[in-house]
């Protein structure tokens, strides 16, 4: 589903990946966890197009980006980013949804003007969105008169509108106040148990250890161990993923 | 913002109907025109234009004036109307040229220099220069005295040549007609030495003032055409020779005290009859009689600030979008642009458009010229109100946009301008109150909105103070809804932001 390979990404004349591997399976959920700066964010944002990288090449359901440089980008791979895009949903770990439009214009805006859909289905479809986040009494309010945690909800809907074939979380919880969390983790363990293929970058080992088929850990930029959760979290091999986690874990 | 953008579009699209409306001047030769058309289109500057052309002091959105009875005589002879065209008297010839009007008259001295760039009909008023000095004044007799004394002068005048050519004399240009007796009443002033027609109108009637010595100097003026009006000029001759043998041309220059054995060189007649209509009388006319025309010049500042707002809002986006999105050389042109119309004065952009293109074959009329002048320049600020609010949105609004497969452009519509805006509102609408009173400098380029009428007004009542308040209020009733506006815009906006 989602395939990457020999991914390299400079900041300038730091050199943050050094040719990445990773493969993604239909239905597969993989979360990426380590500590903040370690690049799990940054890949994510590569896969969706958001950060250029210099070398290597990511392959969402068949459509391939290459090495991309922020100066030349060609009409070839613009179209290839947005397609990309149209195959992974994204949620951000700032929700950003827009201010100036109401939950249910939100949630349609895109598949209205992007995938053409008829206004009546996309409303159709964003209610019982709605209902499934359990946030159909919000539908008229503005992202403003929401809470964090009802934000993000509604992000995710609205990336769900779109019916991804991969959806990618960039530390969904982060900036939420602890009470939160829970409401969001369990929109996303719902998805999950559907069976939609997802990458997750977060902090929350507990969750990462309840959904993930596999656990990757990053540090600085490498992939220092990757397998499935009971694994890594009861035997890491290496010593830096030992750190990390005795850190984290404590 | 939506309804506001409406109106102003609306504006627009009148502003365009009107300016294609007016008829195109081809093909016929220019006496058909002036009769097919109805009216002599007259080119004149009634501001301080007395007694040559101003607002009648009792009616003042009537011109009166030798010169309007002259024009209305040669229009009647030619079976049309005389309509007055109002027009910078500094720039009288070149908009002629451009063929702003028929004909220019308005104390127009013939001169060999001009004489190259146009046609003059044969002369209608012999002028001299009169010297006007306080009335206790016991050193200054005649012109033969200013040496080291300051004498006021209009520029480009006749006598301004004379008083270089007395050397020694220091020498005030002034560019109204009123101010330097003003000046002289005031003190600030040893003498003036204009025209004499001016000097009659502004001098003699003020009791503080007196003339000194007999005139000097003696010049024609005549009646401007473009060279190529041959025919016209022959018609103009012909009724000014009718006129001066009927003795109407005579009867008018009785009629405006203007009359004096020089013209005699001119007309075989002699009458005399004396009726004045004297400043005293202007400034004792109630100020409501003024009303009219200050509304009309204030209607016009109205339509021209709407005008170009709408042109500047549209540019000005334009600008930003190519600035911040564009590829590198058009980024950097629409940066180039922003900061050179910053950079210049408004003044020198609205002469280059109006009086400058002309010389590269591009006339644009006053009123386009005015919107491009104003709309072009204030784009430039506008741009650079969008910009910061452009900036102002997160950055991860856009990432959210895109990530949902919008394109670039679908984006800054649907999500990034409409926020932008909201940010940019207060000062859209600051610049919105700031381009309406920098309208007044169209006023430079033949238009006749609210400050060019205060100054007409004002030059030939001489009462600056209380039009002058009066002025300042309507500008202050035009704008003050526009902050009241802006502020209801923001609440609103600010209501569905929460």
């Amino acid at each position: 589903m989602i395939t990457v390979r020999e991914l390299h990404k400079y900041y300038g004349a730091q050199h943050l990946f050094k040719g990445i591997n990773l493969e993604v399976q239909k239905g597969e959920v993989v979360v990426l966890i380590g500590p903040s700066g370690s690049g799990k964010s940054t890949f994510l944002r590569c896969i969706n197009g958001l950060e250029y990288f210099q070398k290597g090449e990511i392959i969402v359901d068949g459509i391939e980006l290459h090495s991309i440089n922020r100066l030349t980008p060609g009409k070839k791979d613009m179209e290839a980013i947005r397609n990309v895009r149209l195959k992974a949903g994204m949620v951000f770990q700032q929700f950003n949804l827009f201010p100036h439009m109401r939950v249910l214009e939100n949630i349609i805006e895109a598949p209205v003007r992007v995938l053409g859909l008829e206004k009546n289905t996309a409303v159709e479809n964003a209610l019982s969105l709605l209902k499934r986040i359990n946030l159909e009494m919000k539908v008229h309010s503005y992202p403003g008169e929401l809470s964090g945690g009802e934000q993000q909800r509604v992000a995710i809907a609205r990336a769900l509108a779109m019916k991804p074939e991969a959806m990618l979380f960039d530390e969904p919880t982060s900036s939420l106040d602890p009470e939160m969390v829970g409401e969001v983790l369990s929109v996303i363990k719902g998805l999950v148990n559907e069976g939609l293929t997802t990458l997750i970058a977060t902090h929350e080992m507990g969750f990462a250890r309840e959904v993930a088929d596999r656990v990757v850990i990053f540090d600085k930029g490498d992939v220092i161990e990757t397998g499935p959760p009971d694994e890594i979290f009861a035997n890491p091999k290496t010593e830096r993923a030992k750190t990390f986690l005795s850190r984290i874990l404590s | 913002m939506k309804r506001l953008l409406r109106i102003l579009s609306l504006v627009t699209g009148l502003a365009i109907l009107i300016y294609w409306a007016t008829p195109s001047q081809f093909t016929e030769s220019s006496i058909e025109k002036i009769k097919n058309r109805g009216y002599l289109l007259w080119g004149s500057d009634a501001e301080g234009g007395a007694p040559y052309v101003f607002p009648a002091p009792e009616e003042p959105s009537k011109l009166i004036g030798f010169e309007v009875d002259l024009a209305e005589a040669i229009a009647r002879e030619l079976g049309v109307k005389a309509r007055q065209s109002q027009n910078a008297w500094d720039s009288l010839i070149p908009a002629l040229e451009r063929g702003d009007f028929d004909i220019a008259m308005n104390g127009l001295e013939i001169t060999p220099q001009r004489e190259k760039e146009i046609l003059f009909s044969i002369p209608y008023y012999i002028y001299t220069e009169q010297l006007v000095v306080k009335k206790d004044e016991a050193v200054i007799n005649d012109t033969t005295q200013l040496k080291g004394k300051k004498v006021g002068t209009l520029s480009g005048a006749v006598a301004q040549d004379i008083l270089e050519n007395l050397g020694g004399v220091d020498i005030k240009i002034y560019s109204g007609q009123a101010e330097p007796y003003e000046d002289l009443a005031l003190g600030r002033l040893d003498a003036v030495l204009l025209d004499l027609p001016i000097a009659a109108y502004y001098g003699k009637p003020n009791p503080k003032l007196k003339y000194a010595g007999p005139p000097v100097g003696e010049g024609f003026y005549g009646i401007a055409l473009r060279k190529e009006d041959g025919e016209l000029k022959k018609e103009v001759d012909r009724i000014l020779l009718k006129l001066l043998q009927t003795g109407e041309l005579k009867q008018i220059y009785e009629k405006w005290d203007l009359w004096n054995e020089t013209q005699e060189k001119l007309f075989l007649n002699l009458n005399k009859s004396i009726s004045y209509t004297s400043i005293e009388e202007s400034r004792k006319a109630p100020v409501y009689t003024f009303f009219p025309m200050l509304l009309k010049g204030a209607g016009l500042t109205i339509f021209i600030s709407f005008v170009s707002m709408a042109l500047a809002i549209t540019l000005g986006l334009s600008l930003t979008i190519i600035r911040l999105y564009g590829k590198p050389p058009l980024s950097s042109l629409s940066t180039a642009y922003i900061e050179l119309y910053r950079g210049t004065p408004l003044l020198i952009q609205l002469y280059i458009l109006y009086y400058g293109l002309p010389n590269i074959g591009i006339s644009l009329s006053p009123l386009v010229a005015a919107f491009l002048g104003l709309g072009m320049n204030y784009a430039a600020y506008e741009a650079e109100i969008y910009r910061a609010g452009i900036m102002s949105v997160p950055k991860g609004q856009m990432e959210a946009a895109l990530s949902l497969g919008m394109t670039q452009n679908l984006a800054l519509r649907r999500v990034i301008l409409p926020q932008a805006l909201r940010v940019a509102t207060p000062g859209i609408t600051n610049d919105f109150i700031a381009l309406f009173k920098d309208s007044s400098l169209v006023s430079v380029i033949a238009m006749v909105e609210l400050t060019k009428t205060y100054n007409i007004l004002a030059a030939s009542t001489l009462r600056f103070f209380e039009l002058g308040l009066i002025v300042a209020f309507l500008y202050f009733v035009m704008s003050y809804p526009l902050s009241l506006l802006a502020r209801r815009l923001e609440e609103k906006l600010k209501g569905s932001k929460k």
